[in-house]
């Protein structure tokens, strides 16, 4: 029979599991929030942005006399994806259930399909960078331990370096898989064509109505001028996506744990109070037979 | 023709600020300031770094904008600037280290690309200085 004192043992350090995961539960919540919070923020921006992008697009290929330039380009004829870079966000840490072996699920899904020749792979996040060091793949930049601050400086680093090398025709396209953030407690992993973007020109009859905007100094102009904080945008989005996926799939994972610990603490408890009142009952007939004899 | 246009100013961090007024003036990229009254053609311009500036009963007002796009309707100015802040969110004494610091860079600066970046930060702190004292500079 199981000691009473190691099933008490037992119990303490169930216990103290389930204080850690709990605290870890409360902690992901509430950096959930900031990250929910920053992402619910960028979205009026970046909305606005697609649309003006949209507009602009719209206006070049709309009009003919337009000689579309380098910028435009990217938007109107994409060129065919020999060479790729990718972007892999993952988190630093773990306990956050299936959240990294989703990604890298579909990472590798992606990987496997692809026909093109993938150049360069940025991976943000510990776990990203360990698992495509054990595949040798071709790391680019790595970031681990990004704050918010990180995010922007990241994005920055990545949306310029990728800008210049499809300017110079080194590569063709820039993904981005990530998780999406469906809801506190759902993510998709997702592989987005960052760059370029087929930016589709709705039949608005606003469009048609109102006085076409003046684009100042010319279309291609500003679109060059669009582009780049247009990338920007949609990077800092992915990762923001991302981080508040992460929190999410932690808060998540971390409830489960602390219910199943207290699952474990009560069958637990069962089992110490059997074989206490077993140890009593077997006490009490030694007393019995014995005041018999 | 309504006698006041809507200003918005969105950054990716938050929505800065969002009002009636009765004129804006801007300094774009490329073409100095811009001043818009209601009812203006529409029009799409990349933003400089500056102050912008907006007229609400009689008074003129002013934020700061760094870089970004504006579109101008006949009844609304939208600015997605990079950064943006309204005067009550500039932190004087922050600007001022700033200040202080990008100096210090510009005079350590070895190469073009140190010295712009040194040079450009040295501007958006003197930007935010000029905002949260009396602006000067531009028109009035």
């Amino acid at each position: 029979m199981a000691g009473l004192q190691d099933i008490r043992r037992r119990i303490r350090s169930v216990k103290n599991t389930q204080q850690v995961t709990k605290a870890m539960k409360m902690i992901s919540a509430v950096k959930l929030r900031k990250s929910q919070e920053r992402l619910v923020a960028l979205r009026p921006y970046a909305g606005k942005l697609l649309e003006v992008v949209r507009r602009v697009v719209g206006r070049i290929k709309g009009n003919p006399e337009i000689v579309p330039g380098p910028a435009a380009q990217a938007f109107l004829a994409p060129r065919e994806e020999t060479r790729i870079r990718v972007v892999l966000v993952a988190s630093d840490k773990g306990l956050c259930g299936g959240f990294n072996a989703n990604i890298f699920k579909a990472a590798q899904a992606f990987l496997a399909e692809s026909t093109s020749q993938i150049i360069q792979m940025d991976l943000v996040g510990k776990r990203a960078a360990d698992w495509a060091r054990k595949r040798k793949l071709p790391a680019g930049r790595t970031y681990v331990n990004l704050n918010m601050t990180g995010f922007e400086r990241a994005v920055m680093e990545i949306s310029e370096e990728a800008a210049g090398q499809y300017r110079d025709g080194e590569i063709d396209a820039l993904y981005v898989i990530y998780n999406y953030f469906n809801s506190p407690v759902a993510q998709t992993p997702t592989v987005f064509r960052l760059f370029p973007m087929e930016v589709e020109r709705r039949a608005e009859e606003r469009d048609v109505l109102e006085v076409a905007h003046l684009l100042e100094p010319g279309p291609n102009e500003v679109l060059e001028t669009l582009l780049p904080r247009f990338v920007e945008t949609e990077l800092l989005r992915t990762l923001l996506e991302s981080s508040a996926s992460e929190h999410g799939a932690r808060m998540a994972a971390m409830d489960k744990a602390s219910n199943n610990a207290g699952d474990m603490i009560a069958k637990l408890t069962l089992t110490m109070n059997k074989i206490r009142q077993a140890s009593i009952t077997n006490q009490i007939i030694e007393i019995v037979s014995g005041a018999n004899a | 023709m309504s006698q006041t246009i809507k200003l918005e100013v969105v950054t990716p961090e938050r929505p800065v600020f969002s009002a009636e007024v009765a004129e804006v003036q801007f300094p774009t990229a490329a073409r100095g300031y811009y001043g818009i009254l209601p009812g203006h053609t529409p029009l799409m311009t990349p933003v400089g770094d500056g102050l912008l500036y907006y007229f609400q009963d009689g008074q003129r007002h002013w934020i700061t904008v760094f870089g970004g796009f504006a579109e101008v309707g006949p009844e609304r100015v939208t600015i997605l600037a990079r950064e943006s802040e309204t005067v009550e969110m500039i932190d004087l004494e922050r600007a001022e280290a700033s200040r202080q610091r990008a100096l210090k860079l510009l005079k350590e600066a070895q190469t073009e690309q140190d010295m712009a970046k040194a040079q450009a930060k040295l501007d958006a702190s003197l930007i935010r200085i000029q905002a949260a004292g009396h602006p000067s500079g531009h028109g009035f």
